[in-house]
């Protein structure tokens, strides 16, 4: 079957009315969340992830993408209006979005990071419609070597390259795998660091570590130290642009496609370098560079928020076709899968091709449904802002009891929790990224079972990493992506 | 701080490499059984934990921005937060979702206030904890028809009808 049938088929099962449903709460409930400080997507995913015991698979990751995108779209109208960034990917919209807002543009601000990620997703959309099948096609040639391998360059990326300290990146890394260790082995079936507890031997909740680090690590911090901060919302006013402002902002909104969907699709993912990269971009072809930082200039909201949009929904081709997560709410969308008993991987397009299809095409629709949400309904989602801090946080805390405590009705998964939420307030107050935390929990023991296969592969014999020119090609990429930037900020230091 | 950190995150490493000692190491075919990870975790939080604690004696940590908020900590406001977590995890079985999840809403919402500096005092906490708790019942009760009845996912109730 070809993509356009497949397509139609996904069209035909996202379109029955309660899939659209559940698109349209997924959405409605990404951008409320999104707009309130203190959740993620990711940690909203998280909390709904026992659904998934009770809803069918095509209907829950319909209901998680919607989610996943609505949030994206609050968090800029957040950014805008109160310059607090929910996710990092969001910094450079408050930048210029924030300033745009102070000098009364702040319609001008949020219409162009809704049309911007409306465009923005719809065209990285299609680029996954052709490409996903793709890659899934190369990918089922690849073994347990080239896996690793693969999931090796992720856990690079993700903890040495991204953030402002390889050190404290990997450091966050080996917490991570270390809480994925506890549990029984999946190979040999040994006990590891279950300390005869009975409810380690399943091994730590993902659910429970991205609740506690995100949500109820921010209302402790949020307890300890922002008691005092106080922030002030801007006016959002009448949300449209000036002919001039959409001719300023198309451009920007291509080019940030142009970077974040590659971005996206590596599995080195994050949608940081991207988003940064199309501001310094803009700022250097902009006709108004005076702009920049003064006043706020659209280019520098256009261009950040198609690059963030386009990379994230680029970050499904590799959580699809590879099962490798490259941000923390795809890493928990395949944990959801994984409550299915569905592995994702080169074989999900032909096993559930119903769901990938129904998944892609609810995409679209999301995409649509969300550009109506947030144009003209912005006022509603900035009410939103109006709830105090206090109740809005305590809130949060019962959420977060019925997603870890509903996951598997365990009382001592709430005190894990509470742990949990320590390590994330102390993480968060010593600038430790949190990121890899997750990934390498999630994806430690998965790379870890590739490595022993591979190994087993070539009777114990570590060379069988270097037999074999897909898995020596990556490793050459782990070693670049390592070694290149230190390299590249010597020359550039010496020059 | 910094470098209680280092240690502490060593610390993490050689607590984890005593726990290896009790892995088996049966390799199989693999050469490397499913103590191998764990002595690599082990040993890499310990570097880790070394580098940290190097670069915190010799000036401080590379390229660390300064956290948001306030320069010390308010910590009972914490401790009123962590209660009503503590509190609601060793009642949920006892009191069922809705009260348990309630006091735990009073108890960090205080402790919230409090870092604010806009909790009550006196007789008017009172009747803020009183108001509270119909708040914290009222967001807990539609979360909980929502999961237990729409959703059929099992939280305890109080009584076994299913609505409180």
């Amino acid at each position: 079957m070809d993509i356009t049938t497949q397509l139609l088929a996904g069209f035909a099962t996202a379109a029955t009315p309660i899939n659209l449903m559940w698109a349209f709460v997924g959405c409605a409930v990404g951008t409320a969340i999104g707009v309130l400080p203190g959740l993620g997507p990711a940690v909203t995913v998280a909390m709904l992830l026992p659904i998934t015991s009770q809803v069918e698979p095509t209907a829950s990751m319909i209901f998680f993408a919607g989610i996943y995108y609505g949030a994206m779209y609050g968090g800029s109208t957040t950014s805008i209006l109160l310059n607090t960034p929910g996710e990092t990917a969001t910094m450079v919209t408050a930048m210029e979005g924030f300033k745009m807002a102070r000098s009364g543009r702040a319609g001008a601000a949020l219409a162009t990071s809704a049309i911007g990620s409306f465009v923005a997703g719809t065209i990285a959309t299609v680029l996954v419609t052709l490409f996903a099948p793709w890659v899934a096609n190369a990918a089922v040639q690849l073994g347990p070597p080239e896996y690793f391998c693969l999931m090796l360059l992720a856990f690079t990326t993700v903890s040495a390259v991204l953030g402002k300290s390889a050190l404290r990146g990997v450091t966050a890394l080996f917490i991570g795998l270390a809480i994925g260790l506890v549990g029984i082995d999946q190979i040999t079936a040994a006990m590891r660091y279950t300390g005869g507890v009975p409810e380690f031997l399943d091994g730590i909740e993902v659910v429970l570590v991205a609740v506690g680090l995100f949500a109820v690590g921010e209302a402790l911090y949020t307890a300890l130290y922002e008691g005092k901060s106080t922030t002030s919302i801007q006016r959002s006013g009448r949300v449209h642009m000036t002919p001039q402002e959409w001719r300023r902002s198309w451009p920007a909104w291509l080019r940030g496609t142009a970077f974040g969907f590659p971005f996206g699709t590596i599995p080195a993912g994050g949608a940081e370098i991207p988003t940064f990269l199309s501001y310094a971009t803009e700022r250097k072809l902009s006709k108004h560079p005076e702009e920049f930082g003064t006043t706020g200039a659209i280019e520098g909201v256009a261009g950040p928020e198609a690059a963030n949009n386009a990379s994230v929904t680029a970050a499904l081709v590799p959580m699809l076709t590879l099962g490798i997560p490259t941000t923390v709410t795809a890493a928990i969308m395949l944990s959801a899968l994984q409550n299915y008993g569905i592995q994702a991987g080169p074989q999900l397009f032909t096993n559930s091709a119903d769901l990938v299809w129904a998944l892609i095409a609810s995409l679209y629709i999301g995409n649509v449904m969300l550009l109506v949400l947030n144009l003209p309904l912005v006022g509603l989602w900035v009410k939103l802002l109006q709830i105090p801090r206090a109740p809005l946080y305590a809130g949060i805390l019962i959420f977060a009891t019925v997603g870890v405590y509903g996951m598997r009705q365990s009382a001592f998964d709430l005190f894990l929790m509470l742990g949990t939420g320590l390590l994330g307030l102390g993480l968060r107050r010593l600038d430790f990224p949190t990121a890899p935390v997750i990934v390498g929990m999630i994806m430690g023991p998965m790379a870890e079972a590739q490595m022993r296969n591979a190994l087993s592969i070539g009777e114990g014999r570590w060379g069988v990493f270097l037999e074999r020119p897909m898995s020596v090609a990556l490793l050459l990429v782990v070693l670049a992506v390592l070694l290149l930037p230190p390299l590249w900020r010597q020359i550039a230091r010496r020059a | 701080m910094q470098a209680l950190t280092g240690l502490g995150v060593a610390g993490l490493g050689g607590l984890l490499a005593w726990g290896a000692l009790d892995i088996p190491s049966d390799a199989g075919y693999a050469g490397v059984g499913p103590n191998f990870l764990p002595w690599l975790v082990a040993g890499g939080l310990l570097v880790c934990g070394a580098l940290l604690t190097l670069q915190a004696l010799r000036g401080g940590w590379a390229h660390v921005e300064a956290p948001s908020g306030a320069q010390h900590g308010d910590w009972s406001a914490l401790a009123w937060v962590a209660a009503g977590i503590v509190v609601n995890a060793s009642l949920i079985t006892h009191l069922g979702f809705i009260p348990s999840c309630a006091l735990c809403f009073v108890l960090a919402v205080r402790g919230l206030r409090l870092a604010e500096g806009k909790a009550a005092a006196g007789a008017a906490a009172l009747t803020q904890a009183a108001t509270d708790l119909l708040l914290g019942a009222a967001i807990a009760a539609p979360v909980f028809w929502v999961f237990t009845k729409l959703l059929n996912i099992s939280l305890p109730g109080l009584t076994a009808s299913g609505w409180l």
